[in-house]
């Protein structure tokens, strides 16, 4: 059973590499002479940039936030998940607007400054990389804020009682004490990154999963899409062996029994201040003045009569498309993470981490797989919203997956042995010892399916049945006309029914091990 | 204790019990979906803005009591969707906003012939392929948006003067990836030959530097702040803009007028009838509204196009189609061009 899930999960991507390498290789060198070094340069370079600023961006505002007392931290302290809430694509179009010629921002930079002012344009690797970072730094606060927050304090105090300046001490013992926290979270964010197609389009910022669906959609050249996806693939997966690599070198310890944590440090009011005013300025940027400006398109929109009934279908078909996809993929991804933990033959690993390919496979490309796949030997079931889910399925499974691993791991196995002692068979014993345990860990997977598959976007674009948009995919099309009213609505809808489920996850303490909070 | 543990049986098979439900809501929505297609519909497959297409596709609903099913997307990427999808295409019409994409369909022969007979006497001939597999709506025509403060219009005579270097910094133009661009450069290409498209495309590329949009609007936009001195548009754009803002110090310019010159540079928006359409008359039904008088007013005027049914008068505001010459070139060989052009246009480093 677990192989045949595994199998349809790694299946598309076999059917990818399979396309790229069969038919006129000549195709590939002529690839390689146009296209491929601007898109290396640009999908490299923004992961590298976005990396870094989101690691600047994210371990400054978790430092701050389990270090200092000052008022205000309460909220902060989740405040700094909401960006989460908000897909790249809207967070981007949101940007056009104000960073756009002649937009609000260079306005206002032209009445401070000269008339003839202008500011770097969106559309460019600027406008990439500030749309990126804000999209993704709370990915790295989220497991640095927990890092700091299970952080002995002996070693600092032991760097400090011989002589080490307070940098000194940040740089070279805490910094790197949640090293395994910080690559964990570069994994996620470098991920991300090289996998959105929303943004990046919108920004018209050429990166490989944006020249993939430009392959697939502007011209009939499914080979050379196929060849781009099948480099990115072996790219996404060389780091993903990078990242556990690096995870199985580094183990600390903790050297005696007793773990000290940090007690926040009392602030002065100034201090206090300082710090409210930069979060201000950091959550408005990715969060509050997106928020604001959807708001008000909303409001306008409204008065304008261009929200009518037929919001209700999109929301309709948003919620039951995401509702499915991640039950569906509880009920297939149980067997495969319980087989791994707790029978972890070599074949019950193998069809565990097969089903992680899926990770690394972004969107437009899991899309183009199944297309293929479907068109030519399932035709039936093409257009239909089947192939929709299993293009879910095959993206987002991976992140359930490691939230059911790390819930499944914290039952002991002598409950269920217990159980089986006592007679009961291995479904029963599952049903009745093993599920209940770890319900919690369950729901949470659930709901971060859910809301991943909310946001999804270009698989929806390309296999969508007709007639079946979702609201993803209404920002999207009036977004792309610069109908920015028009495109307000849907997705202050997706921000609001996303917001209670990034809330849950951000309540949840998570460890560098379960990378899931994509 | 039997009982007891006849509920604990029936509690085992609940994991099966939710796969197989999660299944058959799945099946169930597969099958509602196919459902849709039967009965009298019409499955449009659009690559128009869905603001420009969807009020004419309301009328004819509530006018016929055909229901109109509309999937929309970018028109080249539905030609591939029809492909793709092959016998299997629920998709009764393809509607494109640009004739290089209909022909290309045409080529890929997933389109029939339209055997209206109003299609000859409406349409006129060189804005339909030759076997009626798809006929032209609306026209647009490629105009220089120009700031009537920063240019002198008698300066330039061809679309090929905007290439000269006098031009550098003071041209918009559009994203390479923008169709209209693509077919704009194809007709070049065909009219003036691969050398004359190369110095055009580079030389637009070098005057344009940073200022290339991804949107007409923003070019007009930009001509109108005077950011740029001009751009080449779309003519709706200029007009439309007029329209909201008639004291912006903007003029459209139509070039290549003179006596054996290329002509105005001019494409259709159009519609197609698939190969695999079961639902002929009701298609038939569709194009035949489109091509009529209030069909036509409601397709073009939305848009500020020309109407080319050549009975139903253009938009007052916008110069009569008359007044000028577009190119000959055969909206047909967009199709084959666009291959090459794409090409070229990559090789040049547009962006």
């Amino acid at each position: 059973m677990g192989l045949g899930i595994a199998g349809l999960l790694t299946f598309p991507l076999a059917y990818v590499v399979y396309s790229a390498l069969t038919g006129d290789l000549s195709q590939a060198g002529n690839l390689w002479n146009t296209r491929l070094p601007e898109l290396l340069t640009n999908t490299f370079s923004l992961a590298l940039g976005v990396s870094l600023t989101t690691l600047t961006l994210g371990v400054s505002t978790a430092w701050v936030i389990t270090r200092y007392q000052f008022w205000g931290r309460g909220f902060w302290d989740w405040g700094f998940v909401l960006p989460l809430a908000i897909p790249s694509f809207v967070l981007a179009y949101v940007y056009t607007y104000l960073l756009d010629t002649a937009g609000p921002v260079e306005q206002a930079w032209q009445w401070l400054t000269y008339p003839e002012a202008r500011i770097p344009s969106p559309y460019s690797f600027t406008g990439a990389l500030v749309v990126m970072t804000l999209n993704t730094f709370p990915y790295v606060y989220l497991l640095a804020r927990a890092a700091f927050q299970n952080f002995n304090l002996s070693f600092e105090e032991a760097a400090q009682a011989t002589g080490a300046t307070r940098w000194e001490t940040f740089f070279r013992v805490s910094l790197p004490l949640i090293r395994p926290a910080l690559v964990a979270s570069m994994f996620l964010v470098v991920l991300y990154v090289v996998s959105d197609f929303g943004a990046v389009s919108l920004l018209r910022f050429q990166t490989f999963t944006f020249a993939i669906y430009q392959q697939i959609t502007g011209r009939f050249d499914y080979q050379s899409a196929a060849l781009l996806s099948l480099l990115l693939v072996l790219f996404a997966l060389l780091f993903v062996f990078a990242e556990r690599w690096f995870r199985n070198q580094s183990r600390f310890y903790q050297t005696s029994g007793r773990v000290r944590t940090a007690t926040p440090k009392p602030c002065s009011l100034a201090q206090g201040l300082a710090i409210n005013v930069v979060f201000v300025l950091i959550l408005g940027a990715a969060f509050g003045l997106p928020v604001l400006l959807l708001v008000q398109w909303t409001v306008s929109a409204w008065i304008q009569g261009d929200v009518g009934v037929a919001f209700g279908t999109y929301i309709g078909n948003s919620v039951f498309l995401s509702a499915i996809a991640a039950t569906a993929a509880l009920a297939l991804g149980t067997p495969l993470a319980y087989l791994a933990s707790r029978f972890p033959s070599t074949l019950h690993v193998a069809c565990l981490q097969g089903a992680y390919i899926g990770y690394v496979l972004p969107g437009p490309v899991a899309a183009l797989a199944l297309l293929m796949l479907f068109s030519t030997m399932i035709p039936i079931l093409y257009g239909t919203v089947l192939v929709l889910i299993i293009a879910y399925l095959i993206h987002y499974l991976p992140a359930g997956l490691q939230a059911m691993e790390s819930a499944l791991q914290q039952v002991n196995p002598n409950l269920e042995e217990a159980a089986r002692n006592l007679g009961a068979k291995g479904i029963r014993t599952f049903m009745q010892i093993t599920f209940p345990l770890v319900r919690k860990g369950f729901s949470a997977a659930w709901l971060l399916l859910f809301l991943l598959c909310m946001k999804e976007l270009p698989a929806t674009l390309l296999l969508r049945p007709i007639g079946f948009d979702t609201l993803a995919v209404r920002i999207w099309l009036e977004a792309s006309e610069e109908l920015y009213q028009l495109a307000a609505p849907p997705a202050l809808l997706i921000v609001i029914l996303t917001i209670p489920a990034v809330f849950l996850l951000s309540k949840k303490n998570w460890q560098a091990g379960d990378a899931s909070v994509q | 204790m039997k009982l007891i543990i006849q509920i604990d049986r029936k509690l085992t098979i609940m994991p099966y019990l939710s796969i197989l439900l999660s299944f058959m809501i799945l099946c169930f929505g597969a099958i509602n979906v196919q459902d849709l297609y039967a009965g009298e519909s019409v499955v449009v497959y659009s690559g128009r803005a869905e603001r420009l297409i969807k009020p004419v596709l309301d009328h004819f609903e509530k006018t016929t009591g055909t229901k109109v099913q509309l999937l929309t997307a970018g028109s080249t990427e539905l030609v591939n969707r029809l492909r793709a999808e092959g016998t299997r295409t629920p998709a009764d019409v393809f509607i494109a906003n640009e004739a290089g994409a209909l022909e290309l369909a045409r080529g890929l022969h997933l389109l029939q012939p339209i055997t209206l007979p109003s299609v000859a006497t409406t349409i006129p001939a060189p804005f339909r392929a030759p076997d009626n597999s798809w006929i032209g709506l609306s026209g647009r025509i490629w105009m220089i948006v120009y700031n009537t403060k920063l240019v002198d219009p008698s300066t330039i005579h061809s679309l090929l003067d905007l290439a000269t270097p006098a031009w550098k910094g003071k041209l918009a133009i559009p994203s390479a990836n923008s169709e209209y661009l693509q077919d704009g450069a194809s007709i070049i290409l065909a009219a003036k030959g691969e050398k004359a498209v190369e110095a055009f495309l580079q030389g637009i590329r070098d005057n344009a530097g940073n200022e290339v949009y991804g949107k007409n609007r923003q070019i007009v936009d930009a001509v109108a702040k005077g950011k740029v001195a001009l751009g080449i548009v779309n003519h709706y754009y200029i007009f439309r803009h007029l329209a909201n803002d008639p004291k912006a110090p903007i003029a459209p310019l139509i070039t290549d007028q003179a006596e054996g010159g290329m002509g105005a540079i001019m494409n259709v928006a159009g519609i197609g009838l698939t190969a695999q359409t079961k639902h002929v008359s009701t298609a038939h039904q569709l194009i035949e509204f489109l091509m009529s008088p209030p069909g036509q007013e409601m397709f073009a005027h939305i848009n500020k196009e020309y109407p080319v049914n050549a009975k139903v008068p253009s938009d007052p505001e916008l110069p009569p189609s008359s007044s000028f010459r577009t190119s000959t070139i055969p909206l047909t060989r967009l199709a084959e061009l666009r291959e090459p052009i794409i090409q070229e246009i990559q090789r040049l480093g547009l962006r």
